[in-house]
């Protein structure tokens, strides 16, 4: 089930979303993959079956990785890397995205927090201008963010999704949605966190 | 000295803030107190705007560069990159308005290959001069090379000492006195193997070796740092805290010191009240044998500072004298950053001010009554926001012997429940009432069990980290960084203040003061606070205001009429200059301090 060049394969991308969002619905996997519901249910089924997901029904139920599924998703992941030829491009990327890295969570916890009178006091968002301004910053970064997902998309297709994802989550914080800075389970921040997990499982590196 | 561009750190220097920075002018203060500071000289944030705009070192920088240094050089009769009596200096950036954790800072420059030789033969302790060389490497790596410090990690991390714990040791802390003589060959290897690794790393990276030759060293630092006010990151900062664009920092030039040089060196912050009560008694914290960005930074285990009482008694002896003189000089709550080297004080850093909530309430009325200040005063000090700071809840801690560790305070608020070592556990054991999730950081695989928790602890990260931004989201207390506590999720269990604690034990976090402590403590608020009464009873007086009025509006009404406007004060943002002063707006009179 060979799609084009550098594309991934539906049941790797489902397994390896769910190995960089973590415990999720199939809605939420879906969103994330850019697939459509139907295609990730079933994938999960298989999934299930070849022991590497495991389902938790109950009220707060979901779809999370087993320790078997998590070895297969490292072992297939860095085997697509290598065969790709993506492992230089990535690796790159990588070293750009720590750059921003600071900076994303700088603009995050100057919209969570405001410094007063030399305090951090929680922002209650009542100062539109000092809002507006973080938001600025927050899109600013994103053109130069942009900019590494297109490197990343360019050497293995699935990371375009983020580039879909944090451009539709800076679009709707931009407008009046400000629960989608850090707030949404697809609020920028939260992108952004699993991009950050994706290049490190991708690349076989501990989080630090 | 000449004295165009460059200002030694001398008590006779006038320049102001706006010239030498905020933190160099701290350090001409504490020579005026006649305070120990290690030697050395300020390059003023006028040759940084020069450089900025024309690309290059402004005419006449690089010759006074020279001469400071030789000036430097014959203050401690040492030779910057000698193979004899080496010198080596720290490099800082620091602007007139504080920018926390924006600007660089490279140390132990100028340990060139011969020079790290030197200090090996001087101090008959390689692994220290190896050490010190690897923190070079990686200062200079990541402030001119622009590699992010996570690139670095394997190569530093591999030399770290394998029994040094769970998580990475410190390489750069010498070779251990504790260490049997047969292990200390081994890290010596191990660090001369990290240090030509390094070496490649940023030559591959980069294209350049990191030059052999210090002054050419220290010339791409001063040119690094005099960048690194228009990174990207640096400019955003500025945008969101309306800090304009055109001030330029400050490079402070000093000898190094070595809090890591031996088993009688150190390293700390020392505040002269209690940062989290106010309470007039010396509090901080200390790390023996290590160097103050491993404070700073959090990432090692540090002590209580009183250790230093019954470790290094002279030390402490001028700490206190130190804090003493400094808050007389303020007229306010100090604290400083500290260093120790073979039992002999130095200080590197001191900020009046700065504390929040309760504290700085406490801290107000407290100085009205030792007279230090009149009440006037003291209703300026206390803004309005640091009221409704005042009433998150805090947990009570004088005389509480369960604190288990300390970190960074990262979402305010206090949660009690039962510890959970993985999010799973975290979701299962959150049906049967409320949990802590400890974890050693945070993953997006995380987030179920956050969402689960009432509270949240992690051993690594700082205020702007993925999980102190994700906590917040969530509004869960949080503590991050508390580096004294080691999270054994196999094991089901966490260690921390020389405790096992087993999953399900009970625990509390209270995320404004960064403490974990074991089971549930008294909790407190400024609902019932005698001081705070009486601080709103001073402002009622000055404004002939209304006591049923809400706290803050009484304050704000009290500092209105103090500043003269009769009107709101004005609404800058804080540690923002005013543009008739270009000094930090900190809601009180001009005096003249540094930033805070």
């Amino acid at each position: 089930m060979m799609g084009p060049p550098g594309s991934t394969g539906d049941d790797l991308l489902v397994l390896h979303t769910l190995r960089c969002i973590g415990f999720a619905g199939a809605a939420r996997v879906a969103e994330a993959a850019g697939l459509p519901r139907p295609v990730v249910e079933s994938e999960l089924d298989d999934l299930v079956a070849a022991g590497l997901v495991s389902h938790d029904p109950g009220d707060f139920g979901g779809w999370g990785l087993t320790e078997a599924g998590r070895a297969a998703d490292a072992e297939r992941i860095s085997r697509e890397l290598d065969a790709t030829g993506a492992r230089a491009a990535v690796t790159a990327a990588y070293e750009d995205f720590l750059v921003l890295n600071p900076e994303l969570l700088d603009i995050c916890t100057a919209w969570q927090l405001r410094s007063a009178d030399g305090a951090f006091a929680p922002n209650d968002h009542t100062d539109p201008a000092y809002d507006a301004r973080v938001l600025e910053r927050l899109a600013d970064l994103h053109r130069r963010a942009d900019t590494v997902c297109a490197e990343l998309s360019a050497a293995l297709l699935r990371f375009r999704r983020y580039r879909v994802r944090l451009a539709r989550a800076l679009d709707r914080a931009g407008s009046g949605a400000v629960q989608y800075v850090t707030d949404d389970l697809e609020a920028y921040h939260t992108v952004w966190f699993q991009l950050h997990e994706d290049l490190l499982a991708t690349l076989g590196i501990p989080r630090r | 000295m000449p004295t165009t561009w460059i200002h030694p750190l001398s008590a006779e220097v006038a320049e102001g803030p706006d010239v030498l920075g905020g933190k160099a002018h701290g350090l001409v203060v504490l020579r005026r107190l006649g305070l120990p500071v290690p030697p050395g000289f300020v390059i003023g944030t006028a040759a940084c705007r020069a450089f900025l705009r024309d690309g290059r070192f402004p005419d006449g920088l690089t010759a006074e560069l020279a001469a400071a240094v030789s000036w430097l050089e014959a203050v401690t009769r040492r030779r910057l990159g000698g193979s004899e009596r080496p010198l080596a200096v720290s490099v800082r950036s620091g602007g007139g308005v504080s920018m926390p954790g924006m600007m660089a800072t490279i140390l132990d420059l100028g340990l060139t290959s011969g020079a790290t030789a030197g200090l090996a033969a001087e101090t008959g302790d390689p692994c220290f001069a190896l050490g010190a060389r690897l923190r070079f490497l990686s200062g200079f790596a990541s402030a001119v090379s622009g590699l992010a410090p996570e690139s670095l990690d394997a190569v530093v991390r591999g030399a770290a000492r394998p029994g040094s714990g769970g998580r990475a040791g410190d390489p750069a802390s010498g070779c251990g006195t504790d260490d049997p003589a047969g292990d200390a060959r081994g890290e010596e290897t191990r660090l001369a193997e990290a240090v030509r690794d390094l070496e490649s790393l940023i030559r591959e990276r980069t294209g350049r070796p990191v030059p052999d030759d210090a002054m050419r060293q220290l010339e791409l630092a001063v040119g690094a740092v005099f960048s690194s006010w228009e990174a990207p990151r640096a400019r955003a900062y500025r945008e969101v805290h309306g800090i304009p664009h055109d001030l330029g920092t400050a490079v402070t030039v000093q000898a190094m010191v070595f809090g890591d040089r031996d088993g009688r060196s150190g390293s700390g912050v020392a505040f002269s009240r209690d940062p989290g009560t106010g309470e007039r008694v010396p509090f901080g914290e200390v790390l023996f044998g290590r160097q103050g960005e491993d404070v700073v930074s959090g990432r090692s285990a540090t002590r209580p500072l009183s250790e230093l009482a019954g470790r290094e008694p002279a030390v402490w002896t001028g700490l206190l004298d130190a804090l003493d003189r400094v808050e007389e000089h303020y007229r306010d709550a100090c604290h400083v950053e500290f260093t120790f080297e073979t039992g002999e004080l130095w200080l590197l850093q001191v900020r009046p001010g700065g504390l929040a909530g309760r504290a700085a309430v406490r801290v107000a009325v407290d100085l009205a009554d030792e007279g230090v200040i009149d009440r006037r005063e003291a209703l300026l000090r206390v803004s309005p926001r640091h009221l409704r700071h005042a009433r998150t809840p805090r947990v009570e801690t004088a005389g509480a012997d369960g604190v288990l560790a300390r970190g960074l305070g990262a979402c305010p608020g206090v949660a009690t429940g039962r510890i959970a070592t993985t999010a799973d556990r975290a979701v299962r054991m959150a049906a049967d009432g409320p949990v802590i999730l400890v974890r050693p950081h945070t993953s997006p695989l995380d987030m179920h069990g956050l969402a689960a928790a009432a509270g949240v602890v992690t051993a690594v990260g700082g205020p702007a980290s993925h999980a102190a931004v994700v906590a917040r989201s969530m509004g869960r207390p949080a503590v991050v960084g508390a580096a004294d506590l080691t999270v054994d999720a196999a094991a089901g269990c966490v260690r921390a203040g020389g405790r096992t604690l087993p999953e399900g034990a009970l625990i509390t976090v209270d995320g404004t003061g960064g403490q974990v402590l074991a089971g549930r403590p008294r909790t407190v608020s400024t609902a019932a606070d005698p001081r705070l009464d009486r601080l709103l009873g001073w402002a009622d007086e000055v404004s002939g205001g209304d006591p049923d009025r809400d706290g803050a509006e009484r304050l704000a009404a009290a500092r209105a009429v103090l500043s003269g406007t009769g009107d709101a004060l004005p609404r800058t943002p804080s540690g923002t200059p005013r543009p008739d002063t270009g000094r930090p707006d900190t809601g009180r009179p001009d005096t003249g301090r540094p930033d805070t």
